[in-house]
């Protein structure tokens, strides 16, 4: 049963019908409905309740304008939150809910806003929710909560999103006539289209429109022109597709709904994708949206768009009220009244112009329609749905006041205050729009970029204009592409003559706005003409402070409906014309797009990438959990039998320095460097005296940023008089790699240097512990291991169990430890073939917390851990890696005076009393009583547990902490007094440095 | 008693874990090819003594064009104004790096063998643009992207070298081989809808 469903006509499949629920309310509709046309096909009225007032909202458009039939559409977490009903397609099972109104749409009890409704004017939450402003995120809860909007699921999203990168000659955005025959005219001449719709099916204005274009009606030539474009190979064409952004360098977005408009459980593959889009030139055709005026009370619901009314008559055959006033300031509604009429409704126009329409009026004189000339609608009755409106008689005269009405009954107000152009897309692309005085609309300006604009969103009304646009445009845009575009005719239409538009935005009223029932302007907002009255008494003038105080166009549809004739009312407010106020900002995305399609592939495990060692799956086997370190996944310790990460790491400590480790180090930055005048480039780059190097040994070394900061650290060795081995820490590679190349290619290309990655090439198998020397010789190795042969610090070609490799003899843990580059093909091989070698000494496989561990007790630092950004070498007491003789980058920065200071925070080491292990990140104060806000002297950059030493250790920044070994100062620690700490060395475990060097 | 490098990629365990959902009819395979050598050769395409240099030992040009790949004996793709990869089958990579080095040493130059650190996917299909237009943001159209032609990009959020081999078409990616689990993983991703096939060559 759908009461307002006519009897025939309409684009829908009536051998189809489909149930859907709205708030709980099981309802029918037909395959091709809308939501909102199925709604009202039901005779539903209240869509919704406004954002402030909470008045009572139904349907008013029929497209990306629709203001307040914004819905939460499925269930669970397939649900999509805040769509507008006018573009959800229905389908079998549809799930709708009204997203405000407490505790629903229908019967709200914060209606009560209304009545109070002049507190909630322009800018009343700068004015009321300003103080104490500590109350801020009470009042924030509140207003949410009251505001509405749909929820979005709390469930992970189980469907598939993904992008799509793609190139084409002619882009054209809209494929109402304009469009099609632009894509038509393109595709033709063989350019690469893409043809992208909102809609399920193309057409725009000519789906169910009662007019021929050439010999045959708009139905048939539109089949036939979609059905010329799906033959041609070099034409897609995306329907259900919004062409949302329009970016620099021609790079456009659109985001395609590929299975929404099917029942949940048909839908299969990709929901939606986005894609992305690179045009050598575009086509604009995306029509124009229909304006509403601004008369008190035109909010009721009942009241509507021209244009919408007479889309719901003929696509979707539903009749929006029996009786119904058609308002206009121009000819175009008339088109509406004359398919109401044949729709079998009552109609009465009221034509604010004296003289009434051209053509068209002649039209729905034959219909029957009364015509009252020279009148306006000042008012409209009736609450939940409108009964009547009051009429009056106006002479255009600018006083904005009349004196008597007259009540006319009805159940629909079909608007129409002429129409906007769509210059949403020409404005994105940086294009500036022009004022129309005859049409009395912005029009686009000249392009920014490589696009125009046809038909509609053009400003052109004719369909005859229109095809002849489209025809030409993408004649012209594949002609700039190199293509010979074939002439072709426009087809004939016939156009009768119309009389112009009255210009109309505020409506006169008996009263003036404030004293008046409120003249809307934004629905979603509540904004009305006594708002932008009120902000420009209050000072406002910029259009877009005047939209930012009284959130006009803030909604979710960005102001399509209300933005025009807002600024219309602003400028006579200002004593302005329009195109002096301007516009306020047309901005992406061109109605809301869902973050899915945003994500599109990179969710869960793809989010971004996971690089793996050559390692790696021996690390999953053993049971290893993984930490990341930059994009790598390391292991971040080997528990067993049950152990959690602190006696993990405990035994592992032990192990490495009483016996053996073996760590994975593959992930550290590799860069071989090589030529001519490789010593010099390094010398520049690194601090410490690069040409004293011998061949054959490694050196620690550190690089500073201009700022004499430091940036990476790592071992380097001397491979050959010009050739070199650095490494990088393992977040640093690319950036380290990058910046070297930019010195040597943009400041220094004199410099005879070449770079090579070999990050991915060697894995690195760090071998650590008293014993590793011993297993080294029983795998087999064709070098001498003793000291006097490979000593500390020394590098050397070798084969090690038959393969080939690099062999380093450094030291992250202050133990006997070697370090083996391995071609990464056989570099799980070499690791068991140590796992294997090392048995008989307990050989214990160690992750990063381990690693962190060993170091800290060494008192090595991790850049990015220890250093942030803002540390010094002197900071970290490195002043021994500082050359005397020669410049490097940073070197004078650090002679500033402010590098000088004495109370810089330096590296320090820190011992609790009482065996805490100081979260990190702990910040250090000197005295725990001190008057809040208590002044910070350190933080804490490293703290665990050693289990060789058997105490807690840690690293800290402190304020002049060098010069403070042995005083106390405080950790503060949440929750709990603050802790006395001690201040001592950074080096915990053999500060004399003897294990190494056996 | 030197022993042959083994050639693991390191895709083995993901091998595994697919080897379960063969595809019936996939629109694109990827065979993983780690049966090649990799060898990244830098020096100034101007100094004719390093072009002759590398290109006797080549036997075959260096391509001086961007973005292209000489497909003769070896494929030697432009890297750069001063930067060439050489792939070649792995047994011989060692070898032809030496002869290389040895031919550049008196220029301004620079050889290494990187065979460890690349893997090269070999992606064939009638739906293999389609896969690749979901990650990649190059232009693949036959007329954009002929034989021949190739280029560092991305596919996804991953780092590659890709070039069209033939017109079957066959496309080459090379990619790091810390990157080639998340990339592989990737396409498996993108291509259930297209029907994607795994192999190892």
């Amino acid at each position: 049963m759908q009461p307002q469903r006519l009897p025939t006509g309409g684009r829908i499949d009536r051998s189809k019908p489909l149930s859907f629920r709205f708030d709980g309310r099981k309802l029918e509709g037909y395959a091709g409905d809308t939501l909102a046309s199925a709604l009202l096909a039901n005779g539903v009225s209240i869509v919704g309740r406004s954002f402030k007032l909470r008045r009572p909202r139904g349907i008013v458009g029929s497209g990306a304008e629709e203001p307040n039939a914004i819905m939460q559409i499925g269930k669970g977490a397939h649900a999509q939150p805040n769509l507008r009903a006018t573009q959800v397609e229905l389908y079998e099972g549809l799930v709708a809910r009204t997203t405000k109104g407490w505790p629903g749409a229908r019967f709200d009890l914060g209606a009560i806003n209304d009545i109070f409704g002049k507190v909630f004017s322009a800018g009343f939450y700068y004015k009321t929710f300003m103080r104490p402003k500590s109350w801020w995120h009470l009042y924030e809860r509140f207003i949410r909560a009251s505001a509405g909007f749909g929820r979005a699921p709390t469930e992970t999203d189980p469907d598939h999103y993904e992008h799509r990168n793609a190139h084409c000659d002619v882009l054209i955005a809209g494929g109402g006539p304009a469009g099609l025959s632009a894509a038509l005219a393109a595709g033709r001449a063989g350019a690469r289209v893409i043809l992208a719709d909102e809609q399920d099916e193309f057409g725009g204005s000519l789906a169910g429109a009662k007019r021929n274009i050439g010999d045959a009606p708009a139905d048939e030539w539109l089949r036939r022109t979609v059905e010329s474009l799906a033959a041609l190979d070099n034409v897609t064409l995306l329907p259900r597709s919004t062409v949302f952004g329009y970016y620099d360098h021609n790079f456009l977005a659109i985001a395609e709904r590929c299975t929404d408009h099917l029942p949940e459980a048909d839908r299969a593959g990709v929901r939606q994708r986005l894609w992305r889009v690179r045009a050598k030139q575009v086509v604009l055709a995306q029509g124009a949206f229909e304006r509403p005026l601004a008369f008190c009370n035109n909010d009721r619901p009942g009241v509507m768009l021209a244009s919408a009314v007479s889309q719901y008559i003929r696509r979707y055959a539903v009749r929006p009220g029996r009786r119904a006033v058609v308002f206009t300031n121009n000819d175009s509604a008339y088109e509406t009244a004359i398919d109401l009429a044949e729709a079998g409704s009552s109609v009465v126009i009221v034509d604010s112009r004296a003289d009434g329409a051209g053509s068209l009026g002649e039209r729905a004189a034959k219909a029957g329609i009364s015509v009252i000339a020279g009148h306006i609608v000042t008012d409209v009755v009736g609450r939940r749905r409108v009964r009547g409106v009051r009429v009056a008689g106006w002479s255009g005269n600018p006083s904005y006041l009349v004196e008597s009405s007259i009540h006319i009954d009805c159940d629909l107000v079909a608007v129409s205050g002429g129409w906007s152009p769509a210059v949403h897309l020409h404005s994105h692309a940086g294009g500036r729009n022009a004022w129309d005085t005859e049409r009395h609309c912005f029009v686009p300006g000249e392009a920014a970029q490589a696009n125009v604009s046809a038909g509609a969103c053009n400003g052109k009304w004719s369909l005859r204009e229109c095809l002849r646009e489209g025809i030409e445009s993408g004649r012209a845009a594949a002609s700039r592409c190199g293509f010979e575009a074939p002439e072709i005719d426009t087809p004939s239409t016939s156009e009768g003559h119309y009389n112009p538009l009255q210009p109309l935005w505020r409506v006169p009223a008996d009263a003036e706005p404030e004293r008046c029932p409120k003249q809307f302007l934004d629905f979603q907002n509540d904004t009305s003409v006594a708002d932008i009255r009120l902000a420009v008494r209050e000072g406002y003038r910029n259009v877009e402070h005047v939209k930012r105080y009284t959130a006009l166009g803030f909604g979710t549809d960005q102001g399509k409906l209300g933005n025009i004739i807002g600024m219309a009312v602003l400028a006579e407010c200002l004593g302005k014309s329009i195109p002096e106020v301007g516009t306020t900002t047309f901005r992406p995305a061109y109605t809301p797009v869902a973050f899915a399609v945003g994500a599109g592939e990179s969710v869960g495990d793809l989010y971004d990438p996971v690089r793996k060692t050559a390692v790696h799956e021996w690390h999953v086997a053993a049971g290893a959990p993984m930490e990341n370190v930059g994009q790598w996944h390391r292991p971040w310790y080997f528990p067993r039998d049950g152990e959690d990460l602190h006696a993990a790491v405990a035994r592992e400590c032990v192990a490495a320095r009483q016996s053996l480790g073996i760590m994975d180090a593959s992930t550290l930055g590799k860069i071989d460097a090589r030529g001519r005048d490789v010593v010099e480039f390094l010398e520049r780059i690194y601090t410490h005296n690069v040409g004293k190097m011998k061949i054959g040994r490694c050196a620690y070394g550190i690089m500073l940023g201009e700022d004499g900061m430091v940036m990476d650290d790592g071992v380097m060795a001397r491979l050959g008089e010009q050739r070199f081995y650095l490494t990088t820490t393992t977040g640093g590679a690319a950036n380290v790699l990058a910046w070297l190349e930019a010195w040597l290619q943009t400041e220094w290309p004199e410099l005879e240097v070449f770079l090579t990655s070999l990050t991915d090439h060697f894995s690195t198998i760090a071998m650590v512990g008293p014993n590793s020397r011993r297993v080294l010789e029983r795998i087999g190795c064709t070098i001498d291991l003793d000291k006097d042969s490979f000593p500390f610090m020394a590098v050397r070609d070798a084969e090690l169990g038959g393969y080939p490799v690099q062999l380093f003899r450094v030291s992250f843990s202050g133990e006997l430890a070697f370090e083996i580059n391995i071609d990464s093909g056989s570099a799980l091989e070499m690791w068991k073939t140590v796992m294997a070698a090392g048995e008989e000494f307990g050989v214990t496989p160690y992750g990063t917390e381990t690693m962190h561990v060993l170091r800290a007790e060494k008192g090595f630092v991790i850049v990015g851990q220890d250093t942030d950004g803002s540390v010094t070498p002197v900071d970290l007491g490195m002043n021994w890696l500082l050359s005397k003789d020669k410049d490097f980058l940073g070197k004078r920065s650090l002679a500033r005076p402010d590098c000088l200071r004495s109370d810089r925070k330096q590296l320090v080491g820190l011992l609790s009393s009482d065996n805490t292990v100081l979260p990190e990140g702990t910040q250090l104060v000197e005295a725990p009583g001190a008057p809040v806000p208590v002044p910070m002297c350190g933080h804490v950059t490293s703290s665990y547990m050693s289990a060789c030493l058997g105490h807690p250790i840690a690293l800290a920044l402190v304020a002049g902490g060098r010069a403070r070994k042995g005083e106390t100062i405080y950790a503060a620690l949440p929750g709990r007094e603050p802790l006395p700490v001690t201040i001592a060395a950074p080096v915990f475990y053999d500060p004399k440095g003897e294990r190494q060097h056996v | 008693m030197s022993r042959p490098l083994d050639r693991r990629h390191g895709l083995e365990p993901l091998l595994a874990e697919l080897s379960g959902s063969r595809t019936a009819d996939p629109g694109a395979s990827v065979t993983i090819r780690n049966d090649l050598g990799h060898i990244n050769v830098r020096g100034r395409a101007a100094d004719a003594g390093f072009v002759q240099s590398v290109e006797q030992v080549l036997g075959q040009a260096l391509p001086v064009k961007p973005n292209t790949v000489s497909l003769d004996q070896h494929e030697v793709f432009w890297l750069g104004p001063d930067e060439w990869l050489i792939v070649t089958p792995a047994a011989a990579a060692a070898e032809l790096a030496g002869r290389l080095q040895k031919a550049t040493s008196d220029t301004h130059a620079s050889v290494n063998d990187i065979s460890g650190g690349q893997v090269v996917l070999i992606l064939q299909g009638a739906k293999c643009r389609d896969l690749l237009a979901k990650g990649c943001t190059l232009d693949l159209h036959p007329g954009a992207f002929a034989v021949g032609d190739c280029a560092q990009s991305g596919i996804a959020r991953a780092n590659v070298l890709l070039a069209l081999v033939d017109e079957m078409p066959t496309f080459m990616i090379v990619i790091r081989r810390s990157f080639s689990d998340y990339l592989c993983r990737w396409l498996t991703h993108a291509g259930r809808d297209e029907g994607i096939a795994f192999k190892d060559s």
